[in-house]
């Protein structure tokens, strides 16, 4: 989230699209209820009436995987509306109305000049740069026209100086490229008009025909939506994995972001773009970048294109302005906290140990769902599985269990035997012909350990460990340091294929010789390198980022996290570090909750908070206030995400409120996505409809259908719309929840949810069980139907979808089930490789 | 300590079933543990109704929208004891198992003095006690109101784990007052049928509900009333266990402990020495009712297993 | 530094959280010793920790007595769930114990597997196996995988140091911690196929 829970009251419109969050994330609840109370309005866009949309004002019922067509007629319908009346007007007088044209203006990229070159086709639904040959685009033509160039100042007194300092390694600093601009955005190219152009099509009526909506209910969606446009009003959107589970999720996202920036709602207090993120610390997981091609925070891994050395990672991560051009501190600093001592600027920090991941057009891609082909192939024979469950979470989950079967060795570390544990006991399976040597180890529970969790609104908490864990279960902390502690043993007496990035891992995370949670939360902390020696239990913490090096100074595994742990007074104490304040009194009046806890980067609560205030400095709305130039200096309520003071000296107020980007303007259009430069709706891998708005059926790049496994299925077999979610009282592969008897009762089985329309169709009843079945697979659950769920018209036509829970499988004692995700696509987005589980097609008979 | 309630408002409720598992957690309340034991309901209220380890259940109902924007009606209720002032269920318990607190006014069970008469079952009008087995005996389960944790200055488990501040727990004048203000944010957004429940429902319930769609949509009895005979009963003096009972109740007790002893409850009315039904109000049996068997006698002679008539000892 | 009442610390007195659990902080630690036996919590030390579902962050209250967890709920103190816990997380104390519905005591839950175990090439169950015998054989195992597959240059010469034999998938069920001595044991291996949860 940009924002997080508690700010959730701020805000006066809610907008839900692709989340469920009064059933998913029940806490929402709470700051939800509070806004509603205060007046907000709050609307709900699902394919079905959910427990959150009996809380909303607005229910308008959407297709699963038209999101895009959806935001697009919002742009539409914006700008028809709220901008083009009055631009001249504003221009002219400065005055702005409904409508915020300050921030449209100063902190968007709406002014800037896109390359003359840049173009859509509608006909073949393609960007400009497509080659057809590798199904790729080249972004060039996505890019701005440039007004000037300028360079960094390494002399000793600019503002760059550290890049000469010695041990930081040697790269070519970057280039600033100014861009050219159109403050009255009437030039053709810029990026307002273009954006005006591209959705044009999308009007009310297409976007009807499309979604499955009613005229009358999407203009009251938009106008209530759009009416916080007006400056020192505040909507949030609210999504979750009903955005990102698509073949084009990435594209949902960006889809909210230009919304938001349309309408002048991140940064502010009540606003932001909120995914509601589903497991408990993926927030971390996905901070620590533990996915093939990502680094810890936010930096990119090593690869073999432009990540090839430490130089070359340099000169293509490092920003030309901006926040980012501290890069090189964060890239050091980490390789300097992995390797240690063995890390010099001389082997380039170690850069070169780090595995780098295959980069070039057409290489091998290893994310998830290519693991399962990979281990088809023979080419993975081993596995890890932590706390995670692929054969029953992962799409095609058939699919992955056969493909599973073909590994040398598995290793799941859990605390229930789960359906991956056992894939050879799945009721298709036959273990006499499995070899797979599978390992069980017994993890510990969460409060059979301690250690650092976060939020989906960026809080570091420290869970404090209540009770031992029973009998031989460990945490997985452990698990990884006897292990880590054996391969080494194992390198360092018989050698190997080059020991040499093993053994030179810096590994030395123990107090009292035993391994422990605090000595790693140092080291995500970062701590000055001449200073500590853990391995005599002595630490110099960092107090934050700003301390950061790029000359081996300092060591950092996280530059994020930096500040969540740094009292040098008590290093073993998580109570006395900020991650351990428990002051709830929120001085903020806006639940920031500033002294509870840490949210990073530096405890700031609500990410790019420049942008609640005006150009001068003034809030946008003065009730909340997260900061305001005083004429002299920043009174600041939240931590500043802008450079509010420079050398001691306090900064007035400029434009640049986006400091994380090189613009430090946010992007309305974007250059940095794989598959567009702007979200263009195309329809899902599987649907029963042509794509209206363009010649390009699905998302011209859409991963992974060279597949054979993904088995499409045409609308004569399979003429129902599918998706998949969650029920409050059960929680992803049940794991957890269906080990919990009382969640069991509560929910006792997955179901597949259905109108009573459909059901009559289909002599269906309540309570009959059904089979539901494509190509990849076939299940039977329970019939739940209901009102809550209508077909939809789509094009004159009336379909049917339903939707199917997915938390049961073939283990457990207390509940078990057939496998909901045998049935869901392996295709994915090109950005992210995220799966398409939310908009699929099934046929559906009485069992 | 002062008059209690609890403050229940549908329309923060968002059905999430957090009371319905804190109750199971804080009581020790066990739930089936055999493979697929628990049967899908046919909607996502699960279980589908109370039982004898289920205090508490969420329903849910849908009807098409009677007004406004939205397609359809999802009516949230809660489905627990109310804790009614004039409690009809601890005026005919016979054991001194139900209980009211006079103080609080909340309804309290100690179940190990239950002696499984099920008398209470028959005269809730909401429909409320159950009735668990264990071994020959059945013991009544229904919400206790959590009088240790209110004795420790907490909230009833339910309340304390209600995300969406959908229940309170206070001073019941407070509560009435919370509900009032939430009714009129509920009027405001249009919601003409809400009403608050429980003002003045059984001499006033200590389960105060607001009511998005109405009672009648939420499926609350209109006028709850206890059945005529409860009245009688009140003649009728509590025993405080089985053993004591004998001498004391006559027919009252002569029904308690039946595993499986399915026969209309029949209670005893002292004035008029007849055997009346609890439920009808009928006379069964006219004149004097004492009968010289022992209570053991009759539970054994009604024993679903067929031990042994007369027993052994005691 | 303030440490509230939830402040993790062990009790310096047994009857701590006795019928302080819900007063405030300060008060006499005279209140704490007001003893009823019959009481769920009585002599119990609280723990705070952080709910194991969504990301709400939600704040949990354990209640542990002799070692053994007594009480799980919500953390009142907590800014973001104030108390609350939605039904999954009010049932985080089933994760560990459960209440069996014949006896009615409060027992381990059997649902959860507490010792290491093996499944060998073609059987069809588990055998159990030590911990000492586990680490050795996957060691053993991640060793001959990485040794029989690992590519220290690729075809254009450039050192790549990896192996694309073995894949490692989570980590959003563990703390930062671990996540990061995952990470850093996979990497360091020369692991590419890395994933989590995000991924889905």
């Amino acid at each position: 989230m940009t924002s997080h829970w508690c700010d959730f009251q701020n805000t006066d419109v809610i907008l839900h699209c692709g989340s469920n969050s009064v059933e998913n994330h029940p806490v929402s609840s709470l700051w939800l209820g509070k806004a509603h109370d205060r007046g907000a309005k709050w609307i709900v866009v699902d394919p079905r009436y959910t427990r959150t949309a009996e809380q909303a004002d607005i229910y308008c019922p959407i297709r699963s995987g038209t999101d895009i067509a959806f935001y697009g007629g919002m742009y539409h319908w914006i700008i028809e509306n709220l901008i083009d009346p009055n631009l001249e007007k504003y221009l002219a007088t400065g005055e702005m109305g409904d409508y915020n044209y300050e921030y449209l203006l100063n902190y968007t990229n709406a002014s800037y000049l896109l390359d003359p070159e840049f173009d859509f086709d509608p006909e073949t639904g393609l960007y400009s740069g497509w080659d057809e040959k590798t199904k790729t685009y080249s972004n060039h033509s996505w890019h701005y026209q440039t007004e000037k160039e300028e360079n960094w100042d390494t002399s000793a007194s600019g503002d760059y100086a550290w890049v000469k300092k010695d041990g930081v390694p040697e790269f070519t600093t970057p280039t600033l490229t100014l861009p050219k601009r159109d403050m009255t955005l009437q030039d053709p190219m810029c990026v307002y008009q273009q954006v005006k152009k591209h959705y044009e099509r999308y009007t009310l009526d297409a976007v009807c025909d499309i979604c499955g909506m009613d005229k009358e209910t999407l203009e009251l969606v938009y106008s209530t939506y759009g009416s916080t446009a007006k400056p020192g009003r505040a909507g949030m959107v609210l999504y979750a994995l009903g955005q990102t589970q698509h073949s084009y999720g990435a594209q949902n996202t960006r889809a909210m972001c230009v919304m938001q920036l349309l309408l002048g709602n991140i940064g502010i207090p009540g606003g932001g773009v909120n995914a509601l993120r589903g497991e408990p610390n993926v927030q971390g997981a996905t901070d620590m970048g533990m996915m093939v091609n990502e680094h810890p925070a936010y930096l990119k891994w090593a690869n073999t294109t432009d990540r090839s050395s430490l130089r070359k990672w340099l000169e293509s991560q490092t920003y030309s302005a901006g926040y980012y051009t501290n890069k090189p501190k964060f890239i050091v600093s980490s390789l300097k906290e992995w390797f240690g001592d063995a890390a010099t600027v001389e082997n380039d920090y170690g850069y070169d140990w780090w595995p780098k991941v295959p980069s070039e057009k057409g290489d091998q891609d290893y994310t998830h769902i290519s693991t399962f082909e990979l281990m088809k192939q023979g080419v993975i024979k081993g596995y890890f599985n932590w706390g995670m469950n692929p054969c029953h979470s992962a799409p095609n989950a058939g699919n992955v269990r056969r493909s599973m079967a073909n590994l040398d060795w598995l290793v799941v570390a859990d605390q229930v035997e789960t359906e991956s544990a056992a894939f050879w006991k799945a009721p298709d399976m036959n273990p006499a012909e499995i070899q797979t040597t599978v390992y069980f180890l017994p993890c510990a529970l969460i409060y059979e350990k301690p250690g650092t969790i976060l939020n989906s609104g960026r809080w570091l908490q420290w869970r404090y460990q209540a009770v031992e864990p029973w009998d031989q279960a460990k945490p997985d902390l452990e698990m990884c340091d006897l292990l880590w502690t054996e391969i080494c043993r194992l390198y360092k007496e018989e050698g190997g294929a080059n020991p040499a990035p093993i053994l030179n891992t810096k590994w030395d995370y123990y107090v009292n010789g035993k391994i422990d949670f605090r000595p790693v939360s140092w080291a995500l902390n970062g701590y000055r390198t001449a200073n500590s020696d853990f391995k005599a239990g002595k630490v110099d913490l960092l107090k934050g980022y700003s301390e950061l090096g790029a000359d081996g100074s300092t060591s950092c595994a996280m530059w994020i996290y930096s500040g969540f742990y740094n009292n040098n007074d008590a290093p073993l104490d998580p109570a006395q570090q900020p991650i351990g304040r428990r002051d709830n009194n929120d001085k903020s009046g806006l639940g920031l909750n500033s002294n509870w806890a840490f949210s990073w980067p530096s405890n700031r609560r609500i990410l790019y908070n420049r942008n609640s205030c005006d150009t001068k400095g003034k809030p946008w709305n003065p009730d909340k206030k997260l900061m305001e130039w005083d004429g002299s200096k920043w009174d600041l309520v939240d931590q500043g995400d802008f450079v509010s003071a420079k050398n001691g000296q306090q900064v007035p107020p400029n434009n640049n409120t986006f400091f994380m980007l090189w613009e430090q303007n946010a992007r309305l259009e974007s250059y940095g996505m794989e598959d567009g430069p702007m979200p263009e709706h195309y329809e899902p891998f599987e649907s029963p409809f042509d794509n209206a708005l363009n010649g390009s059926q699905n998302n011209p790049m859409i991963k992974f259908t060279e597949y054979e496994s993904t088995a499409h299925g045409g609308t004569d077999e399979y003429p129902i719309i599918a998706t998949t979610y969650s029920v409050t009282e059960h929680w992803q592969t049940g794991g957890q929840s269906r080990s919990c008897p009382a969640l069991v009762e509560a929910m006792p089985s997955q179901f597949c949810e259905m109108s009573e329309e459909f059901a009559a169709e289909k002599g269906i009843k309540p309570g009959d069980k059904v089979r539901v079945w494509n190509k990849r697979g076939s299940v039977v659950v329970d019939a739940y139907v209901t009102k809550r769920l209508k077909p939809f018209t789509i094009h004159g036509k009336t379909q049917h979808q339903v939707g199917l829970t997915h938390h049961f499988g073939w283990t457990h004692l207390y509940g078990t089930g057939d496998t909901v995700n045998d049935l869901t696509p392996n295709v994915g987005d090109p950005n992210t490789m995220v799966p398409e589980y939310k908009a699929f097609l099934v046929n559906i008979e009485k069992a | 300590m002062t008059e209690m309630a609890i403050l229940y408002d549908t329309s923060l409720c968002t059905n999430c079933k957090g009371c319905q598992v804190a109750c199971k957690v804080w009581n020790n309340l066990p739930s089936p543990i055999g493979t697929n034991e628990n049967k899908f309901s046919g909607s996502l209220q699960n279980p589908a109704d109370l039982n004898g380890n289920t205090r508490l259940i969420q329903t849910f109902q849908e009807r098409d929208a009677v007004r406004g924007q939205k397609p359809v009606d999802w009516i949230f209720n809660r489905r627990s004891c109310q804790h009614c002032t004039e409690a009809p269920c601890a005026t005919v318990c016979p054991a001194g198992a139900i209980t009211k607190d006079e103080d609080t006014g909340f309804v309290h069970v100690d179940d190990s003095k239950c002696v499984g008469c099920h008398y209470c079952e028959g005269v809730c009008p909401f429909d409320v006690p159950r009735y668990r087995t264990e071994g020959i005996r059945d013991y009544v389960n229904k919400c206790t109101g959590c009088p240790d944790r209110v004795a420790q200055g907490m909230d009833p488990a339910c309340v304390s784990t209600c995300q969406p501040n959908a229940l309170r727990f206070g001073p019941r004048d407070e509560m009435l007052e919370l509900a009032q203000e939430r009714l009129e944010i509920l009027k405001g957004r249009g919601y003409e049928d809400a009403e608050i429940y429980g003002v003045n429902e059984m001499g006033g319930l200590h389960v105060i509900s607001v009511l998005k769609y109405g009672r009648e949509a939420t499926g609350l009895p209109a006028n709850p009333s206890a059945p005529a005979t409860v009245g009688m009963t009140r003649v009728m003096k509590p025993i405080t266990g089985v053993v004591t009972g004998l001498t004391v109740v006559g027919l009252a007790a002569m029904f308690a402990l039946g595993v499986g002893y399915k026969r209309d409850k029949l209670v005893y009315n002292p004035e008029t020495e007849d055997t009346v039904s609890l439920i009808t109000g009928d006379v069964v049996k006219h004149g004097d009712a004492q009968d010289e068997k022992s209570i053991k006698e009759h539970i054994l002679e009604n024993h679903p297993f067929g031990i042994g008539k007369g027993g052994s000892d005691e | 530094m303030n440490l509230t009442r939830r402040g993790f610390m062990k009790a310096t007195g047994a009857a701590f959280a006795t019928s302080m659990a819900f007063q405030l902080t300060q008060q006499s630690p005279a209140l704490a010793v007001e003893s009823n036996s019959d009481w769920k919590l009585v002599n119990t030390e609280e723990y705070t920790n952080i709910c194991c579902y969504c990301a709400g962050g939600c704040g949990s209250l354990l209640s542990v007595r002799d070692g053994e967890l007594i009480n799980l709920e919500g953390d009142p103190d907590h800014p973001i769930n104030q108390g609350g816990l939605c039904p999954k997380g009010a049932a985080m104390f089933q994760l560990r114990n459960i209440v069996d519905p014949e006896t009615r005591e409060v027992i381990k839950n059997p649902d959860r597997v507490t010792k290491p175990m093996v499944r060998r090439p073609g059987a069809s169950e588990w055998e159990d196996i030590t911990w000492e015998d586990a680490v050795k054989e996957i060691a053993r195992k991640v060793k001959d995988t990485r040794d029989a597959t690992f590519e220290e240059t690729d075809k254009n010469g450039l050192t790549v140091n990896r192996t694309p034999a073995i894949a490692s998938l989570g980590g959003s069920q563990e703390n930062s911690e671990e996540e990061y001595l995952i990470l850093k044991m996979m990497r360091s291996l020369g692991v590419i196929a890395i994933d989590n949860q995000a991924r889905v």
